[in-house]
């Protein structure tokens, strides 16, 4: 099949959000129905695009209008877009179900076209092979969130999005300025040509560029100082919306991060840039572990759990070496997974028990069994027990940073897993071991199916580690090797 | 005072640190790498004579694509967080007579010249984003003129999803006669206007483009301002 097609990944989300209005004219019933057919859908192309990426191990790259960057605007789905397509299509297709079980405050219609486009946003951030249209994909990832933060329309709602929005907008603004800097000092925006000129661009255009750059990502990837807005947001979206926050969104943003300063790796003052990241990825783990400590809501207390271990993720990135670009992939992976779970379960509870506070989760192992097991499995998981996955991506992170002569990171690596061990085991505790009144409560089969799923992926990635070690290697590597990346785009020989 | 003085001693120092990045940027010089290569070929390639136009929808066309969902985005958005189960006008004076008299001569050519700047998107400045704002404002003018105006709300819903297809279905037509998305398949394939340039039907896809953007842009204003004139009342 002609490779393509892989624009579809943008194409059908796009058209299946605009035809929302025509359904709802119809029935207002098919909706939600819609919704799960068209996230199935995605994940069929999104698998597609896997097999032939990993197959071929080459690079797919869309033309739009068939014109050769840096001309017209290309999609480079190498192999981190093709693995982080299907995990985004994959998350958004089980949110989609949960949805359609936990939604229930109007405008449902409105609230679908929002997901779709909040998946297309991320797709397209992770697989754009252009600056400028990153940034375009950045705005529809990052308003669509804020829409969908305060769609519950609660005072605590609108105070997230407020917060978010105020932020989100600064950063954006931020992004926009670094990226117009580097436009000026090189003329291009394809990213490939970008990284040819990185060499010969003056040094201090550079470095302020790129501070602006990373500091207006940093907003969307959750990095201290500029995350007060994610627990907020966290808790007051819709429970389907905040698995898919700390799933993919922050990710993506994450991605776009470490894409540009990888690019951009020949360029002088390159390392300031990444001592600069080093220092507000410890502090995001540090300050966001000792908070998740100080939780009454379960939902809260995760949130700063997603925050610090994404953290962890930016750690690695900015550690400069291949193998901490590795292991943050890897670890990207194994938390869009765990979170998923845990968001998915634990906001299945305070959809049936109305709340996520942590006294409802009293005597849950008696109440939602089979709801309790999974969240005790996401939990060990997320501290990082051997035998479940994130134990190797948080060993391959130590190693990395032991490696790349930061030991102290590493040592706050293994701190902040003890603090994430407190909390996390009190959880437990209280699910299993401490009374709580209460009737029996039949568990979602659908539900149940996706976290059921999720657990056994969980347990096989932590009990086989190496078939998706070598997979988060190939997409470390996608990021990592820019020239590798530089050769497969076809440039044209404009200006070179 | 100590907050505010350290406040403004950070402000200094970013803005210092700005203003060594901006004086490296090599303003005034040519820079045009990818911009001369469009100047050179924008008439043979797209069959426009308007540059930016054709930068715009033909060879950047994936970002417009964007920017039109980024304005669905925000007019979804306002629906979704303004939603009422049953919403009425409350306003309670009438606009001036200058209003009411100057709007309903005006409204229709007002939409004419709206759809004056779209039909020659790619000949004239202008285009389909303020074409539909200039539409958008017709409707406007419309609502702070009466006190019980209304548009079709449902129908610009569905016409905004329709036309919003139109351009995707577009550019997956394009996907399926060359293999590429947004592959201008008027002008590169059937060679449609070639004799035309510089006249009304020429310019590819670009005037389709830009109607179905206009088209949507107007109801899709429109729209947010009907959200936002209309209060919620108890039943």
């Amino acid at each position: 099949m002609n490779p393509q097609y892989a624009s579809l990944l943008i194409a059908l989300p796009l058209l299946s959000a605009f035809f929302v209005p025509v359904i709802k004219a119809v029935s207002k019933k098919a909706v939600m129905p819609f919704l799960v057919l068209v996230t199935a859908t995605q994940t069929g192309i999104a698998a597609w695009v896997f097999k032939e990426v990993y197959t071929t191990g080459k690079p797919i790259i869309v033309m739009a209008g068939a014109w050769r960057p840096p001309v017209g605007i290309d999609l480079y789905i190498g192999h981190f877009a093709a693995l982080f397509a299907f995990i985004v299509a994959g998350i958004s297709f089980f949110m989609a179900v949960f949805s359609w079980r936990a939604i229930k405050t109007e405008p449902v219609d409105k609230y679908a076209m929002l997901l779709m486009l909040l998946m297309l946003g991320a797709t397209g951030m992770m697989a754009t092979g252009d600056i400028f249209n990153l940034f375009v994909f950045m705005e529809i990832t990052s308003i669509t969130a804020y829409a969908l933060t305060a769609y519950n329309k609660t005072g605590e709602a609108a105070e997230a999005s407020l917060k978010y929005m105020i932020l989100g907008g600064i950063g954006s603004s931020f992004f926009l300025i670094g990226l117009i800097m580097l436009y000026g000092a090189t003329g291009t925006l394809n990213m490939a040509q970008l990284a040819q000129f990185a060499g010969s661009i003056n040094p201090t255009v550079v470095q302020v560029g790129l501070g602006l750059i990373v500091f207006g990502l940093a907003v969307e990837a959750e990095l201290f100082p500029l995350n007060a807005w994610a627990p907020d947001a966290y808790q007051a979206a819709p429970h389907p919306v905040t698995a898919m926050f700390s799933a993919f969104v922050v990710k993506a943003g994450l991605y776009a991060m470490a894409r540009i300063l990888y690019l951009m790796q020949s360029a002088s003052g390159w390392h300031n840039v990444l001592k600069l990241l080093v220092i507000m990825a410890t502090l995001t783990v540090f300050v966001a572990e000792f908070a998740a400590l100080r939780q009454k809501d379960v939902k809260r207390m995760i949130a700063y759990s997603s925050i610090s271990q994404v953290g962890f993720i930016a750690l690695a990135f900015s550690l400069g070496s291949s193998i901490g670009v590795d292991a943050g992939v890897f670890h990207m992976m194994n938390h869009a997974i765990v979170k998923g779970l845990l968001f998915l379960t634990v906001g299945y509870v305070a959809v049936e028990l109305g709340g996520s506070r942590i006294e409802n989760f009293r005597g849950l192992g008696r109440r939602m069994p089979l709801t309790a097991l999974a969240i005790t499995i996401g939990s060990l998981a997320a501290i990082g027990v051997p035998m479940f996955n994130i134990f190797w991506s948080k060993v391959w992170i130590i190693l990395a940073a032991v490696k790349a002569n930061y030991a102290w990171a590493a040592a706050v690596v293994l701190t902040a897993s003890v603090v994430e061990a407190v909390y996390y085991i009190r959880l437990i505790h209280t699910m299993w071991f401490s009374g709580g009144e209460g009737e029996r409560i039949r568990e979602n089969l659908a539900v149940g199916t996706i976290a059921l799923f999720l657990v056994i992926l969980i347990l096989t990635i932590g009990v086989y580690p190496n078939y998706f070690w070598a997979v988060a290697q190939k997409a470390g590597a996608d990021i990592f090797n820019v020239g590798q990346y530089i050769k497969n785009v076809p440039l044209m020989g404009v200006g070179s | 005072m100590l907050k505010r003085s350290l406040a403004i001693i950070t402000l200094l120092i970013i803005g210092y640190w700005l203003a060594q990045g901006l004086a490296g940027v090599p303003f005034g010089q040519d820079k045009m790498l990818v911009g001369q290569y469009y100047l050179n070929h924008v008439e043979a390639q797209t069959g426009a004579i308007n540059v930016v136009t054709a930068i715009v929808v033909n060879y950047r066309g994936f970002d417009t694509l964007g920017e039109v969902t980024v304005l669905f985005i925000a007019s979804t958005g306002v629906a979704a967080l303004l939603w009422g189960r049953k919403k009425k006008r409350t306003a309670k004076t009438e606009g001036s007579v200058v209003l009411t008299t100057g709007i309903s001569l005006l409204f229709p050519f007002v939409l004419m010249f709206g759809g004056y700047i779209f039909i020659h998107g790619h000949l004239t400045p202008g285009g389909g984003f303020p074409g539909g704002a200039t539409i958008a404002t017709g409707f406007l003018l419309m609502y702070m003129a009466f006190i019980s105006y209304e548009i079709p709300h449902g129908k610009f819903e569905v016409t905004e999803g329709l036309v919003g297809m139109g351009y995707v279905i577009v550019g997956l037509i394009g996907l399926a006669i060359s293999g590429y998305f947004l592959f201008d398949w008027i002008w590169q394939t059937w060679h449609w206007g070639a004799g035309n340039i510089g006249r009304l039907f020429s310019g590819g896809f670009i005037p389709v483009i830009y109607t179905l953007i206009a088209l949507k842009v107007g109801t899709e204003l429109s729209g947010i301002i009907d959200n936002m004139l209309k209060e919620e009342v108890k039943e």
